[in-house]
């Protein structure tokens, strides 16, 4: 069964483009990753799933019942993490916490307590005295509080250090496991492909495609920096896989795709002063990847 | 009632505040009229020298100010100045704050209505001016009767809060309705407030100027005069009947704005 079907949405905003019709579907039980540089619809496309704004055209379903119109009713099993976290200043952690409690029936509300555990979170503290991963935080247990059915994450990792991160992610998993749909929208690859079973790809406005994340993973591409200690040699690294091949002084850029084992032999040998091996922004696979392959 | 109890919660200050205010007014306005009254001056004789515009501007119409209930009724105009600021104000912030605090994913994707989440809120503000209206009584009452033998004018002066509250719930209507269409809350402060002073000014321009009369169905401040509450104890039905349909009808479409609304973060 799909908890989520889009069908063409389409919002603009007066004339300035939000999405163009975007259509994709996520599965019961799924992690389904959402993926696109800044600006490229991800958060108009859910805030028009939580009917906070209104679709030039298309229509959403959520559990089967259309998200406008029923949007109430929906919104009981949703649960949602803002990109940028805001809460009634004054108040403390757990006032708000209580307040988003209250919206529903039957929470439990032992469970502020735990999350709060879990997350390593002040519950008596005042919002406006909060950092902004801590803010995340009671975005994060304010959004589970109720145990929904479906959760949706816009760009939830910002702000968290690495360690909270994976905390975050054991959490999501947990709740994914006891039977939660999860919508994880980002623009970092690799926190996506971590998490997620299929990823749906938007770029200015417009779903580019929907992957199995192991197809994903085949372009898996890796960002290469070698410093160098003495001359370059370019023609070294003329092998398959390897793009976007640049000079600068003592220094070599590459992007590499393919059996990395081949590129650990490659740099045998090589007089370098340092080695950097990053995963690449969205951006720059975007450029590699996508862009080329969806040009006739 | 979590909506409410926030709202209320979140404007108690406030009120606090613009009540202190109200009563400061009152009190140091009818130690004035002790001072009038103590001086033997003929104060209608030298108020009758003034020009008639400054008078009218004041507020001091043709009433007789050397009486308590005469003296009191120039109290109207400030009052009804006061709290439409007041009223239009919280109306157009009620609706527009979480917006302005970047807490509309919050309370919008709760499971609720939008007119669940405004209703409340809306309450809140009738209450609120309900409030300020009770405290502007108490204290009237109060401060009348040190000057007057103990004689509140309790009368007189229920049936001008009456009239105070149409205004007041007018106001509020106006002011939500200012939120729920504009852009943002400061949008709609702005236009509010303007549109309260575009009110005064119209009603000072009234009547300053006879051939200007016709206009003053379009101020909501010459639909109550503070003489003919206080004096003559009447209250215009028809006045009263058309501020609370145009109320109603600005509350209704506070509903239907606000329902169709894209919500910023």
């Amino acid at each position: 069964m799909n908890v989520i079907e889009i069908n063409q949405l389409t919002k603009y905003y007066g004339k300035h483009r939000g999405i163009e019709n975007v259509s994709f579907s996520v599965e019961e039980g799924e992690i389904f990753g959402f993926i696109g540089p800044n600006g490229a619809g991800k958060s108009t496309t859910i805030r028009a799933l939580l009917s906070l704004i209104h679709p030039t055209s298309g229509s959403a379903t959520i559990f089967g019942k259309d998200c406008i119109k029923y949007g109430n009713e929906i919104r009981r099993d949703i649960g949602y993490l803002p990109s940028e976290v805001f809460y009634y200043e004054h108040m403390k952690v757990r006032e708000v916490l209580n307040y988003s409690a209250s919206f529903y029936d039957n929470v439990d509300y032992t469970r502020i307590q735990s999350l709060a555990e879990v997350m390593d979170l002040d519950l008596n503290k005042r919002i406006d005295d909060l950092s902004y991963g801590n803010k995340k935080k009671v975005g994060i247990i304010q959004g589970l509080l109720h145990e929904p059915r479906l959760i949706i994450l816009d760009e939830p990792t910002g702000g968290l250090d690495p360690l909270m991160q994976q905390k975050f992610f054991e959490l999501i998993r947990m709740e994914n496991q006891k039977g939660a749909t999860v919508l994880f929208s980002s623009h970092i690859l690799s926190e996506v492909q971590k998490l997620c079973s299929r990823v749906a790809i938007i770029k200015d406005g417009t779903i580019v495609r929907v992957e199995n994340i192991r197809d994903m993973q085949k372009h898996n591409y890796k960002k290469f920096t070698l410093d160098y200690r003495g001359v370059i040699d370019v023609h070294h690294f003329n092998l398959e896989g390897v793009t976007n091949l640049t000079v600068d002084e003592s220094t070599l850029h590459f992007l590499f795709k393919g059996d990395i084992n081949r590129m650990v032999e490659r740099l045998q040998g090589q007089n370098l002063i340092n080695l950097l091996v990053e995963e690449p922004s969205l951006e720059e696979i975007f450029m590699h990847y996508y862009q080329k392959e969806d040009q006739p | 009632m979590n909506v409410f109890k926030k709202e209320m919660k979140a404007n108690i200050k406030s009120l606090i505040i613009w009540c202190c205010a109200q009563v400061f007014i009152i009190f140091a306005g009818m130690m004035k009229y002790q001072g009038f009254a103590d001086s033997q001056v003929d104060v209608n004789a030298l108020f009758a020298a003034f020009p008639e515009e400054i008078m009218v501007v004041f507020g001091i119409g043709s009433v007789d100010i050397t009486k308590v209930a005469g003296f009191y009724s120039v109290f109207f105009l400030y009052f009804m100045l006061l709290a439409a600021i007041h009223a239009v104000m919280f109306g157009a912030v009620v609706v527009s704050k979480e917006e302005r605090d970047h807490c509309a994913d919050f309370i919008y994707t709760k499971p609720v209505r939008r007119f669940q989440v405004i209703s409340p809120k809306l309450l809140a503000g009738v209450i609120n001016i309900l409030i300020f209206n009770m405290v502007t009584f108490a204290a009237s009452v109060f401060f009348i009767a040190q000057h007057n033998d103990g004689d509140g004018l309790i009368d007189k002066v229920s049936l001008t809060m009456l009239a105070l509250f149409i205004l007041q719930l007018f106001f509020l209507a106006l002011g939500a309705l200012f939120g729920s269409l504009l852009k943002n809350t400061k949008q709609a402060t702005a236009a509010a407030s303007g549109l309260v002073m575009g009110f005064f000014i119209l009603s000072v321009a009234v009547d300053l100027y006879d051939k200007l009369s016709f206009l003053k169905i379009f101020t909501p401040f010459k639909y109550f005069e503070g003489a003919t509450l206080m004096i003559n104890d009447q209250l215009s039905f028809n006045s009263a009947a058309i501020l609370l349909i145009v109320s109603l009808v600005f509350f209704g479409l506070t509903f239907v704005a606000f329902n169709r609304r894209d919500l910023s973060t």
